[in-house]
């Protein structure tokens, strides 16, 4: 078995489809929270705790900007955020890779 | 499985597992792209009908020449559509438009960045040339252009904009479907042309309307086929 270490803030069901989506947007792409909640078929509550914590990480951006009257919170993948996902698939398939031989 | 709080989300996965929840979210987030089945095949049947129905309509006001007995004078009556024919395309292209729009705002919203920008404007790339074309058309009915010239003209160039629009679409986003349809209507359009009237409306509907419809066809085949390999996948 190789030594591959995965990131624990990514290697959760949750956290992991989160970043996910975020990582198949373009990048520098913001998504609105209904919208990705909507995507990943989650509670807010959960979303929202699953986010503080890759926010912690500095993997996703929060922002909380107004549409009109309308307050509105825009999610983003940080540039850090996706170099920790391509390292966290690599490692992924490395580790498959070694199962298999 | 050892515990439940897997619920929260902070279940440990195996490899395979965290791979087959990324592809599978991946395809889920094609939610917030247009959709090809729905775009190709409107536009498809308002190409197959509209077109169809200003074919059917030319033979009808066009049918003097088709008596075997061709008069002197009689060859220059190219069958034009009627006008009820006209309205009848207008109101499917007018439709496909305003279902296009809707389809992708709906698609799209909730998006913002970088890819919204450019979708943004590549929209008003499309209004814009239109618009451009409009002028063009109406130009060459001012320097006296006849009703067959004016057909062929905004047939052409309408075919031209919409070709040209795929092939940057196609570029842009590297969707190689996008770009081949572009290619097809560009070379549909430049044949119709050539074939002239009223059979440039025939070819329009079989092979214009028939390319997008193929096209929804082939993202119908690809899309089933992308979720079964989820769905083995998630057997496996």
């Amino acid at each position: 078995m190789p030594d591959v270490e995965l990131d624990p803030v990514i290697h959760a069901q949750a956290r992991l489809r989160v970043v996910a989506t975020l990582s198949a947007l373009g990048a520098g792409d913001q998504i609105a929270f209904p919208r990705l909640q909507k995507l990943l078929e989650m509670t807010a509550g959960n979303l929202s705790t699953h986010l503080r914590k890759l926010e912690d990480a500095e993997y996703v951006t929060v922002t909380k900007t107004h549409e009109g009257r309308t307050p509105a919170t825009y999610i983003s993948l940080t540039p850090r955020g996706r170099r920790a996902f391509e390292v966290y698939t690599e490692s992924l398939s490395m580790l498959l890779r070694g199962a298999g031989s | 499985m050892t515990s439940l709080s897997g619920s929260n989300g902070d279940r440990p996965l195996d490899p395979a597992e965290s791979l087959r929840l990324i592809a599978a979210q991946q395809e889920k987030v094609k939610d917030v792209e247009p959709d090809g089945r729905v775009l190709y095949g409107v536009w498809g049947l308002a190409w197959l009908l509209g077109y169809t129905t200003l074919y059917v309509s030319s033979l009808r006001s066009g049918a003097p020449p088709a008596t075997a007995t061709l008069e002197i004078g009689a060859s220059d009556v190219v069958g034009q559509p009627e006008p009820w024919a006209f309205l009848a395309f207008t109101f499917l292209v007018v439709g496909a438009v305003a279902i296009t729009i809707v389809h992708i705002m709906t698609r799209v919203s909730g998006v913002r960045g970088a890819s919204a920008r450019s979708g943004a404007l590549y929209g008003w790339a499309w209004f814009i040339s239109f618009a451009a074309m409009s002028m063009v058309l109406g130009g060459l009915a001012r320097a006296g252009a006849n009703p067959e010239v004016m057909s062929l003209a905004s047939n052409s160039l309408s075919c031209l904009v919409v070709g040209i629009m795929y092939l940057a679409g196609g570029a842009m986003w590297q969707e190689t479907r996008l770009y081949v349809l572009g290619v097809w209507i560009l070379l549909v359009a430049g044949a119709a042309t050539i074939v002239g009237l009223p059979d440039l409306y025939l070819v329009m509907a079989v092979a214009g309307g028939g390319g997008f419809l193929l096209m929804a066809f082939v993202e119908q085949v690809l899309r089933v086929r992308t979720r079964r390999r989820l769905a083995g996948g998630a057997r496996a």
